[in-house]
């Protein structure tokens, strides 16, 4: 049997599959269906420091091979995910990535702090790339931490300095280069990076002349967006030190290894779930199954192997 | 509890235009199936449309389930050349029930269009009941009435409205529903259709003090509580904005629950 265990930065997992965040909730609704504890690690619904009640509905628009959101960050907060969310995951035996969302570096901080305080995550995902917060109607209104490299490095630094946990930052596609924020990340004291956020898009109902989205714009996953972000992991990869966890639109076994072939250590499948909520367990399962077809007795020598010659 | 599996199709027929009803063969999504609750199905092997979609159970057999529908986009679209003996992916049952209590006088059924879906199982419930089931069938036009003949065989009473006056009371669901109501707690109303006339019906339930239960239709990307897409604005206690999924709080919800003005 091929050795899936990986880590990243610090971040122990048995294998090297998680699951997008906001894809799986915090995973109590998904094990009806198969065994999370199975997943290398869940990555929960970003958490802030307060409950939000997210933007207004129309939330969602379907588009070719892909799907348009603009959630705006519904979650239940810090204090009900210690008290009534990680219990679960905690009984589960779950490696849990919490993903945390703030309005500025301390926000970040205090997030980090009580979660490693009251060890509600083995790692910790900073989501410094949601697009569906900001106002669309304003200029600018979707400028975001993860297009700028210097704001990049000021959160992680003040993030770093918060905890010990292992630190990823989730970054954005909407970006011309996406070395330069993964350097700044890295420089700033990143264990690891998560790529890619959603790309921005937009759909526009024809017939009422309006976006279909309530806050106009929204985040695209989905196939979609799959080669997009694999080039982008492909780009980071040889650019940066620490691991990456790669996502974007993967489906199955084939796109999974294909991001680790680019430079990914890890994979995360997200929209996919919502079609076919085993999605990540049959990852896993394909893993094996292609490092035994093709020779290879542990995954981590998959990583970066593609060959360009 | 959910399943996810393959599931042949045993009929599926054109009762109106545009309008289909398909049965399956799912005994385990059948055995744990009640009135109200609905199922996500993938349409198409490939990734378009990407996401399934979800449909209120029409009727629960020992052996299946049906589903009625309206071909409204893409994705209906593509259901709609699915034919008998081939295999659907099947989601479900999913979702909260309409809770049918017995020892109520009257049990009003208010459909709006293809909003008829999930109310032949009901009929059979408030019958299982001892109730007598009051439907209320509300179409644009008489040819896209659909169920009058299914219902009357079951024992319901129905009365139909249509926009245009083609058949019954010309008018909506909700103005046929006022003409009959009486202010009561012995009576109960259950709702399904366009947004609009739900709200409609809501406000004369409200109006003459009678409860009134209804199953909201929204655009879902998982079906199962997961993604927050589905959602739409509650009543709240305090201040703050509150949403409730339609996938997992609902797709039934009492109507005083939900904000109707801040609904899209």
């Amino acid at each position: 049997m091929a050795d899936l265990s990986v880590n990243l930065g610090g971040l122990r997992m048995k294998n090297p599959v998680t699951v997008a965040s906001g894809t799986f909730g915090y995973g109590q609704e998904y094990d009806e269906y198969f065994d999370i504890a199975r997943l290398g690690a869940v990555t929960v619904k970003s958490l802030t420091l307060q409950p939000r009640a997210g933007n207004r509905p129309p939330r969602l628009a379907e588009t070719p091979a892909g799907l348009l959101n603009a959630i705006g960050l519904q979650n239940v907060g810090i204090e009900a995910y210690l008290r009534d969310k990680l219990p679960f995951l905690r009984k589960k035996g779950c490696t849990i990535i919490a993903n945390i969302y703030g309005y500025a570096p301390e926000d970040y901080a205090e997030l980090a702090r009580r979660l490693e305080a009251e060890q509600g995550a083995d790692a910790i995902e900073v989501n410094l790339s949601c697009p569906n917060v900001h106002d669309a109607r304003t200029v600018g209104g979707c400028k975001l931490v993860a297009q700028q490299p210097e704001a990049v490095l000021k959160y992680t630094r003040v993030i770093r300095a918060a905890t010990r946990l292992p630190l990823f930052i989730k970054l954005s596609p909407n970006v011309a280069d996406i070395v330069e924020p993964c350097l700044a990340a890295q420089e700033g004291g990143a264990d690891g990076l998560s790529l890619i956020n959603t790309l921005l898009g937009m759909e526009i109902d024809v017939r009422t002349r309006r976006p279909v989205l309530s806050n106009l714009v929204g985040g695209l996953s989905g196939p979609a967006i799959r080669p997009v972000a694999l080039k982008m992991v492909w780009d980071a990869a040889r650019a940066v030190k620490i691991p990456i966890i790669g996502m974007g639109g993967i489906c199955d076994t084939r796109d999974a290894v294909a991001f680790l072939l680019a430079g990914a250590s890890a994979v995360a499948v997200g929209s996919a779930s919502f079609r076919r909520p085993d999605t990540a367990i049959r990852v896993i399962d394909g893993l094996t199954q292609y490092l035994e077809e093709h020779g290879f007795s542990r995954v981590t020598d998959l990583v970066g192997a593609l060959r360009t010659e | 509890m959910p399943f996810v599996q393959d599931c042949e199709v045993l009929a599926h027929q054109e009762v109106a235009a545009d309008h289909f009803r398909i049965s399956l063969s799912a005994p385990k999504i059948a055995a744990a199936a009640r009135p109200g609750m609905f199922c996500m199905i993938e349409v198409g092997a490939g990734y378009y449309p990407f996401l399934r979609r979800p449909f209120s159970i029409e009727r629960i057999y020992p052996d299946g389930v049906s589903f009625l529908y309206k071909v409204e986009g893409v994705g209906t679209r593509l259901l709609s050349r699915v034919r008998p003996g081939d295999d659907l992916n099947l989601q479900g049952p999913l979702g909260r029930p309409f809770p049918v209590p017995s020892g109520k006088r009257r049990y009003i059924l208010v459909a709006g269009g293809i909003g008829v879906a999930p109310f032949p199982a009901l009929a059979e419930a408030v019958i299982a009941a001892g109730g007598t089931p009051e439907i209320l069938l509300a179409a644009r036009t008489e040819r896209l009435l659909v169920g009058i003949r299914e219902f009357t065989r079951m024992g319901c009473r129905v009365t139909v409205a249509t926009d245009d006056g083609s058949a019954g009371f010309k008018g909506t669901a909700a103005d046929l529903l006022g003409s009959i109501l009486e202010p009561s707690e012995d009576v109960l109303v259950y709702a399904c259709g366009p947004m609009p006339m739900m709200r409609a019906v809501h406000e004369k339930c409200l109006a003459a003090g009678v409860v009134c239960w209804a199953s909201l239709e929204a655009h879902m990307a998982c079906g199962d509580g997961v993604c927050m897409g589905c959602v739409v604005p509650a009543n709240r206690e305090t201040e703050a904005e509150r949403m409730v999924r339609v996938c997992r709080e609902g797709p039934v919800f009492d109507t005083r629950e939900i904000n109707w003005t801040a609904c899209p």
